[in-house]
């Protein structure tokens, strides 16, 4: 199977193990097949022509990989496993090999989203001027947690969004249509001219590979020089933990920004694996749910011993996987996104 | 000499019938994933991928491999340098990964007990809950086993003043070829009660036995750490700046050096601002009480400038620890220039070391090959480390291999060996016999036979 991988990319990695004990697959099996680098040796057989497609360690692999790229920081070869990744899946995951639900969530997020935010939309839309910065909305986010991007024009005024924009296509890039979700990219980067602010790590990871980093800024990125008041429950400081989104962290290398942003205006608790997957990973908890429910429980004993009154995410993904999880386990703790929880602090004191 | 074909049914009921189905794997994808360590250039499929328990199931699946005839290659993490793990002669790859337990942590006698799937870093975070250290620190501390370390007897950044693997191992449990289980030595300081089978099984990489449990020595943990960083004009003024450190009594915890190349590597993966021009640096180190390191870390700055330093600075312990952790990252950071890597391990007396890195230059020429080196300079231990565009070059790798061979030969002739601290394994197996001579060539041979009637373990590699 020649021409499915970048030659230049494939090569790079020397088999030294040094992703070994980054990567949350391999600690849960210890199977070298389940480490980034035996993924790569995995990888290497298909381009050779070792191992067919059709291979059951490859299906299986292709799968079990979270994609959280958790093994790229540590790569001190500059292996970029995210690409290949996507590359290996853009071969991996095609027809009947495709994972049912996934083809069905491409398709859905396809098709155009739907408009929960139109009333601020349109109030925003009026306000702007041409060179303002685009706010996007992300097709996953606006349908669910539309009091995201609400929080973060309260927050950030000055932003334009417009509410016809598409899809950033991570998804597609992510499940095996790596050409789809580039060209997404590229036509929502022409759609929103100037500085792109996302509230999805997932997405800004996404679309800085495609339309250029400096395009591209985070939520926690754009507000970080602004000043917010504390927020409060119940008349102390709220105590608070962060769950990283990998891709922001791993694929952006932004994790200081939020953390200050919070320890600014909370009582701030480091989670011990905060940079580690929660089990989201896009599509992974519908894809393998007994593989994300055994990373996620693990997740919500942390934040329960932390001692917290809520967790917070910068990816509607892991916000989506924290609610659930906590509501699972019958937690107290409540999951917000970055932007909601920053936005009770504009209120001024808030008790819960 | 062993079959390569796949296992018979009759094996693998036997097999999963000690370990359970789910851990007897035979899929072609997973014996792909182990046909490799971290060893470049060696490639050879397993037959089957076992994961034991304990010390009983190894018992039982030696004795079902003596039956028949079929080798077992014991594996931690597979990040040696010397594919020992790599299956040259089929058989089964018995991994350690179920046996991660650390069952001891002991204070008062200063010493842990571990199963061999524990990482050098789970152990020495372990110890320093308790106040303390597990010195042996392998540039791939956070990935290499216990067990692993002791079959190779891994060195690491800290050998001048700790020493390395062996020099903590006080016991050790091994299931021999014959399936037999002894333990050797155990939690005594003095014990002569025999030979020294504990020290024989280090380093034996898994030719002699399988380790089941290490009982290894700890340290009190040192009040601080703290290090500097010397700039020369080249590799061979950092060896003499060494020679110097050591002639003036020093024996410090670290002595790293680097060349251009490595710099440039490390630098571009952990962004340290190293100096842009320098040829070599040379990372120096020391650990005990505050008063102690400091004299110690001005002594060595005092010695690098007497040696012609470029520069010299001095750090505190957050400092030090970038430092170091950028240090064990040379190797993988190489392959920045290249996509393939052979490193050497190659070692010499340490007043040889300035006149080695000179020799190592002058066939890197030669033979026309690109080699940045790094090393435990301390220790007299260097890494040469022949960088080449493309694993498909053959007729390169045919010149790195000629210009190791020259390397290993000047080692040896000033008094070094072929490998200081990676292991034989089967890369440098050719390569034994010259440093070792005949008598003791054959005394290897009959030392496994003795373990390994049936020539089970790992063979094609030591004693073979």
């Amino acid at each position: 199977m020649a021409d499915l991988f970048d030659p230049d990319r494939l090569s790079r990695c020397i088999s030294c193990g040094f992703c070994l004990p980054a990567c949350p697959t391999y600690a849960m099996t210890g199977d070298e097949a389940s480490s980034p680098r035996g993924r790569i040796t995995l990888m290497r057989a298909l381009d050779a022509g070792r191992l067919e497609l059709d291979d059951p360690t490859l299906a299986e692999q292709a799968s079990l990989c979270l994609g959280c790229r958790a093994c790229e920081p540590v790569c001190p070869a500059g292996v970029e496993y995210g690409q290949l990744l996507e590359e290996w899946r853009g071969a991996q995951w095609q027809g009947r090999r495709r994972p049912l639900i996934v083809r069905a969530l491409v398709l859905l997020v396809t098709l155009r989203p739907a408009h929960r935010l139109a009333g601020i939309l349109r109030r925003a839309g009026r306000r702007k001027a041409d060179d303002a910065d685009q706010l996007m909305l992300g097709c996953v986010e606006r349908t669910m947690f539309p009091r995201v991007s609400r929080a973060a024009l309260t927050l950030a005024p000055g932003l334009a969004a417009d509410p016809d924009q598409g899809c950033c296509g991570a998804l597609h890039a992510h499940n095996g249509e790596p050409e789809r979700g580039a060209a997404m990219a590229r036509r929502l980067g022409d759609d929103l001219p100037g500085t792109i602010v996302t509230t999805s790590g997932g997405c800004a990871a996404h679309l800085a590979s495609v339309i250029g980093r400096e395009r591209v800024r985070e939520f926690s990125e754009y507000v970080q020089d602004q000043r917010f008041q504390p927020v409060l429950i119940d008349g102390r400081p709220a105590r608070v933990t962060l769950q990283d989104s990998c891709h922001l962290r791993n694929g952006l290398g932004v994790w200081r920004e939020p953390r200050r942003l919070l320890q600014s205006v909370a009582d701030y608790v480091e989670l011990p694996s905060a940079a580690t997957c929660c089990g989201a990973a896009g599509t992974y908890s519908l894809v393998r749910p007994r593989e994300s429910r055994t990373l996620a429980k693990a997740k919500v004993a942390e934040i329960e011993a932390a001692g917290v009154d809520m967790v917070v995410a910068v990816n509607p993904g892991c916000l989506r996987q924290l609610r659930q999880a906590l509501r699972r386990h019958r937690s107290r703790v409540r999951a917000v996104h970055l932007t909601e929880f920053l936005a009770l602090s504009t209120k001024g004191p808030h008790s819960s | 000499m062993f079959s390569d074909r796949s296992l018979s049914t009759n094996v693998l009921r036997k097999l999963r019938s000690v370990v359970g189905n789910e851990n007897v794997r035979t899929d072609p994808g997973v014996l792909e994933a182990y046909a490799r360590d971290a060893t470049p250039l060696f490639h050879a499929y397993p037959q089957a991928i076992v994961e034991p328990d304990d010390a009983q199931q190894i018992a039982e699946i030696v004795r079902i491999a003596v039956e028949h005839r079929l080798p077992i290659i014991p594996r931690g993490s597979g990040s040696n340098l010397c594919a020992a793990t790599s299956a040259q002669q089929g058989g089964i790859v018995l991994t350690t990964a179920r046996m991660r337990r650390i069952d001891e942590i002991a204070p008062a006698e200063l010493l842990a007990r571990v199963q061999p799937g524990v990482t050098t870093a789970a152990l020495a975070k372990a110890a320093g809950e308790h106040g303390l250290f597990y010195p042996p620190d392998p540039g791939s501390h956070t990935v290499s086993t216990i067990g692993g370390n002791i079959a190779t007897c891994a060195g690491g950044l800290r050998g001048l003043k700790y020493g390395v693997t062996r020099n903590y191992v006080l016991g050790l449990t091994a299931v021999l070829g014959t399936g037999e289980i002894v333990a050797t030595g155990g939690r005594l300081w003095k014990d002569v009660a025999g030979y020294d089978l504990t020290r024989l099984l280090t380093g034996s990489e898994g030719t002699l036995g399988i380790i089941t449990e290490a009982t290894v020595a700890l340290l009190p943990a040192p009040a601080t750490t703290g290090t500097g960083l010397a700039y020369f004009a080249d590799l061979e003024a950092a060896g003499r700046a060494v020679a110097e450190i050591i002639a003036r009594g020093v024996v410090p915890a670290t002595l790293e050096f680097l060349d251009r190349r490595c710099m440039d590597a490390v630098d571009a993966y952990a962004h340290l601002g190293l100096h842009a021009t320098a040829g070599a640096m040379l990372l120096f180190g020391d650990d005990g009480e505050d008063d102690q390191v400091a004299a110690s870390l001005a002594r060595m700055r005092q010695a690098c400038l007497d040696s012609g330093a470029l520069s010299v600075e001095i750090g505190g312990v957050s400092e030090a620890e970038s430092l170091l952790a950028a240090r064990r990252c040379t190797l993988p950071a190489l392959s920045r220039l290249g996509s393939l890597t052979i490193l050497e391990d190659a070692s010499v007396p340490r007043p040889h070391l300035a006149e080695m890195v000179a020799r190592i230059d002058d066939i890197a020429r030669r033979h026309d090959v690109v080699i940045a080196t790094f090393g435990h300079a301390g220790d007299g231990n260097l890494h040469p480390t022949c960088v080449l565009p493309s694993a498909e070059d053959t007729e390169a790798i045919a010149r790195a291999e000629r210009a190791f061979g020259e390397i290993f030969r000047t080692a040896i002739a000033l008094g070094g060996t072929i490998t200081g601290e990676h292991g034989v394994g089967a890369a440098k197996l050719p390569y034994l016999a010259e440093r070792l001579g005949p008598a003791q060539t054959a005394l290897l041979r009959r030392i496994k036979s003795a373990f390994d009637p049936a020539g089970i373990l790992n063979p094609g590699k030591l004693g073979s």
